[in-house]
């Protein structure tokens, strides 16, 4: 039961993070009917940057966690005025995912070139004492709590923002329906744009809360899309709720497969959920079905 | 007359008859191994090509496609002592069985959603590669014998390089022929819009189940080759980053094109060597490559092929079927104007 309740404290832990990634995924892939591949590498460039701002340069936690959200904000608005804006009006969604693929290299190799080679795993200082502590029976390190209730006011923080601000407004009325967003005046470019920016900086805050829980390295950026896209399929892709219950579902499960069948399951268990739920359940738990257009 | 010398079909002749000079012309080994690298690569964006270029499936399972038929030739060599005569046949078809079951997945899925399927496919064959070490030897990978060429009088790594060069050109005719076929048409026409493309007559589930079969094998014959060439096995050269150096091949060479194909198999070995030669970041010049490549020039490098012969465009019907055709501007209208 002890290693039970362990295996699930973590998996939620774990679980809190890739809600967090797949909330970035659902709410790009709302708003622009794009899964952006290079969500992970914000995560992962703003991991480092916070590194370089908490560890190099001897800022708080809390103004690393400011500059790196910002750092993955002005990044990815470039990204994608630069990017995908050309490719956005082609009716073809494989262009700009190649596009994608090609900027998410682009992003790893020169983090690797600034940060550190193959194998070289940077360390973020912990927040608290790494003390595990009790928790109504349940065995938790006091780290994975923050991590854990952080998580879950970012959530409730960017639920809050989509539905009672102007900006989220807009953002759930380009999602709804584009061209009708357009004919009531919305500058839906300039909400794709945002959407982006807003989808980065969720990225930037799950990197920061992770990081002194893991290790920093270069290749994090595609595992933790993996996990993030996994959940999001899981949840339906289209979900914001579906993201969260997938993440908290997949982070909990990769747990269990790990902890009672084989510890390297944990790096497959995301391919697998994404190429069962994919051919078996395509709209995911949450998703609506959608008709095939003519 | 003269037209006729300049055509694109005279000029591969020449290319390729000059590359079966190649090994005669007295090179040291390392460009031997190129030479044999750049017809492995052909080969992989030939078959790559069919896939995403003509049937405009964007599925990421060649590079597994590729190491399947590696680890299928070498394992049989390995565990039971199978001669590589006889593994490689089966190695290819380990590749194209796999590769053919991945046109399931297609039947239900497009875009991304078939893009990251198949990603996440190709990660957990390569996951097996890394953790089965019992069967694969783990991350380390291993080493098989080198091919010997016992009656003929040449050494492995001529011999291999003759190899490649007869299965290069042999699939290199396979794939015009059959993009000049009714296939390439249906191909074509499934790619750019799959319900009207049904409702001509196209079985999706036939010829998507063929584009990945054909992607499959041009891989696995490809992967039993690089198998050959290197007598090494591992799992490093059939990740991620062989997939984007794959799509990188296509992109830059350009999509839906026999002869693009041709060129940015041999680009990118050759981009491969420059930069490892000066020591720069795979990663960021083939990523670079790629985005600035579908961003800037999406019809790829064979575009140039109009400053010299502003006509030219590769044909989706055999030469004698013009006439036919004309009278047939339904299959005629799937194909994309450059």
């Amino acid at each position: 039961m002890m290693y039970f309740s362990y295996l699930f404290a973590t998996g939620l832990t774990t679980g809190a993070i890739y809600a967090l990634v797949a909330l970035g995924i659902v709410v790009v892939y709302r708003a622009t009917n794009v899964v952006n591949f290079a969500h992970g590498e914000m995560f992962m460039l703003a991991g480092f940057m916070a590194w370089s701002a908490h560890v190099t340069f001897g800022l708080s936690y809390l103004s690393a966690l400011a500059l790196a959200v910002l750092g993955a904000f002005v990044l990815s608005i470039v990204m994608y005025r630069y990017a995908f804006k050309p490719l956005m009006a082609l009716r073809d969604p494989n262009p700009i995912l190649l596009v994608m693929i090609g900027l998410s290299f682009v992003l790893k190799g020169a983090a690797r070139d600034v940060w550190g080679g193959k194998g070289d795993y940077l360390t973020f200082p912990p927040l608290v004492s790494p003390e595990p502590m009790q928790f109504a029976g349940i065995m938790i390190m006091s780290q994975q709590l923050v991590v854990l209730v952080a998580a879950l006011l970012v959530m409730a923080v960017l639920l809050l923002l989509l539905r009672y601000t102007r900006a989220g407004k807009f953002m759930q009325a380009t999602a709804d329906n584009a061209k009708a967003a357009r004919l009531v005046g919305l500058r839906i470019d300039r909400v794709y744009m945002y959407t982006f920016g807003v989808g980065a900086a969720v990225a930037a805050i799950s990197a920061v809360l992770m990081a002194p829980l893991t290790l920093l390295n270069p290749d994090m950026g595609f595992a933790l899309f993996i996990k993030g896209f996994a959940a999001a399929v899981l949840g339906g892709l289209s979900s914001i709720a579906g993201a969260i219950v997938g993440g908290l579902i997949l982070g909990v499960a990769e747990q269990m497969a790990a902890g009672y069948i084989e510890t390297g399951l944990q790096e497959v268990a995301a391919f697998v959920v994404i190429v069962l739920v994919l051919i078996f359940i395509p709209n995911g738990l949450f998703g609506t079905k959608v008709a095939r257009r003519v | 007359m003269a037209s006729k010398l300049l055509s694109m079909r005279a000029a591969a002749v020449v290319l390729f008859a000059l590359l079966l000079l190649v090994p005669l012309s007295g090179l040291n080994q390392y460009y031997l191994y190129i030479a044999t690298l750049v017809l492995i690569h052909i080969i992989l964006a030939l078959g790559l090509n069919i896939l995403v270029g003509y049937a405009g499936q964007l599925a990421f399972a060649n590079a597994a496609m590729f190491g399947i038929g590696a680890y299928g030739v070498g394992l049989l060599q390995k565990h039971f002592g199978v001669p590589f005569w006889l593994g490689a046949p089966a190695g290819v078809l380990a590749a194209m069985a796999v590769g053919t079951m991945l046109a399931l997945p297609a039947l239900r899925l497009s875009g991304i959603y078939l893009a990251l399927a198949t990603l996440a496919f190709a990660q957990c064959t390569v996951w097996v590669m890394m953790h089965w070490i019992s069967v694969t030897y783990g991350a380390s990978g291993f080493t098989i014998k080198a091919i010997d060429f016992a009656p003929l009088p040449i050494g492995s790594d001529h011999g291999m390089y003759y190899l490649s060069w007869i299965c290069c050109v042999l699939l290199l005719v396979l794939a015009r022929n059959t993009i000049q076929s009714r296939i390439g048409r249906a191909f074509v026409a499934l790619r750019d819009h799959e319900i009207a493309a049904q409702s001509l007559g196209v079985n999706l589930l036939r010829y998507k189940a063929l584009a990945f079969a054909m992607s499959g094998f041009y891989a696995g014959v490809a992967g039993v080759l690089y198998a050959g060439v290197l007598s090494f096995v591992g799992p490093e050269s059939f990740g991620l980053h062989q997939m984007v150096l794959q799509l990188a091949a296509i992109v830059i060479g350009g999509t839906a094109s026999i002869a693009g194909s041709v060129l940015g198999g041999t680009l990118i070995v050759v981009i491969q060597e420059i930069v490892r030669e000066f020591k720069f970041s795979m990663e960021i010049v083939f990523g670079a490559l790629l985005a600035l490549f579908v961003l800037f020039k999406p019809t790829g490098l064979i575009d140039l092929v109009h400053l010299v012969r502003p006509g030219w465009r590769e044909k989706l019907h055999a030469a004698g079927d013009e006439a036919r055709a004309a009278e047939a501007p339904a299959a005629a209208a799937g194909e994309r104007t450059a």
